[in-house]
């Protein structure tokens, strides 16, 4: 919407966790099937687009479908190549230091939406592994499900920075 | 409690333009219990270009009643939407308005 840039602070080693769930997701979305694909978490992001005419929702899907997951690929690719860029692709270091120490990621608006939507996605596909069907779906005890919040953490952040707050 | 104050239902949704006698779709946005109430509305801002105390009443509107109708007009807008919803990873379908 502007040419703003947003400027993301984030640790190197969030950058690298993020970077492998982003690699994961992007993995999953080489499904090229004109069908619901078989993962629900994958049919979550392509859904129905009639709740009651299967054969509507047939002829949108194969209209949709393949641009929107190339689309999620694309966003991805974009989400990747910010991370590296202060990461690098690998977690080369064990040095407790250099990795809690905070890099910066800036976004133009085509980036911010990238990361908008790949964050937005990968917690529906999240929710979709651990069952979360309800708000109030939460296992404290679950790693899995500090990951799920610290992704909203960070998407909510970046929300707030694009609507200027 | 009194329901008196509540907008009339459809009051807000932007009728785009529909041909003479030719049937009339919406967009519907449904609650999901994954998507942050920030991003909805942002969702709802960027896309429809909606002023934001309205995109956050439709917001909350998906959030309390599970649904809102977005927007209606002719099916193949609303189709558009819907699919722009689903960029978003909103969960929407089109439907028929409702006679």
């Amino acid at each position: 919407m502007t040419d703003r840039l947003v400027v993301l602070e984030i640790t190197r080693m969030e950058a690298v966790h993020l970077a492998g769930l982003v690699t994961q997701f992007a993995d999953l979305l080489t499904e090229t099937t004109d069908a619901t694909p078989d993962d629900p978490a994958l049919a979550r992001l392509v859904p129905d687009a009639y709740s009651d005419d299967a054969e509507a929702s047939r002829e949108f899907r194969e209209l949709t479908q393949r641009d929107l997951l190339d689309r999620r690929s694309t966003d991805a690719a974009t989400v990747l190549a910010g991370l590296h860029s202060i990461s690098g692709p690998t977690l080369v270091t064990d040095d407790e230091e250099a990795l809690t120490r905070i890099a910066v990621v800036e976004l133009d608006s085509d980036a911010l939406g990238c990361w908008l939507r790949t964050l937005a996605a990968l917690r529906l596909v999240l929710a979709s592994r651990l069952g979360i069907v309800d708000e109030a779906d939460h296992d404290d005890d679950d790693p899995r499900f500090g990951i799920y919040d610290w992704l909203g953490y960070r998407l909510d952040g970046l929300v707030r920075a694009a609507e200027g707050a | 409690m009194l329901a008196a104050t509540l907008p009339k239902p459809d009051e807000h949704v932007e009728v785009e333009a529909i041909p003479h006698n030719s049937r009339v779709w919406q967009t519907v946005v449904w609650n999901d219990p994954v998507n942050l109430m920030s991003y909805v509305v942002h969702v709802f801002r960027e896309y429809f270009g909606f002023p934001r105390d309205k995109a956050e009443r439709l917001m909350l509107e998906v959030h309390h009643e599970g649904r809102t109708v977005v927007a209606q007009g002719a099916r193949e807008q609303m189709e558009l939407h819907a699919r722009a919803m689903h960029d978003y990873g909103l969960w929407a379908t089109v439907r028929e308005a409702p006679q």
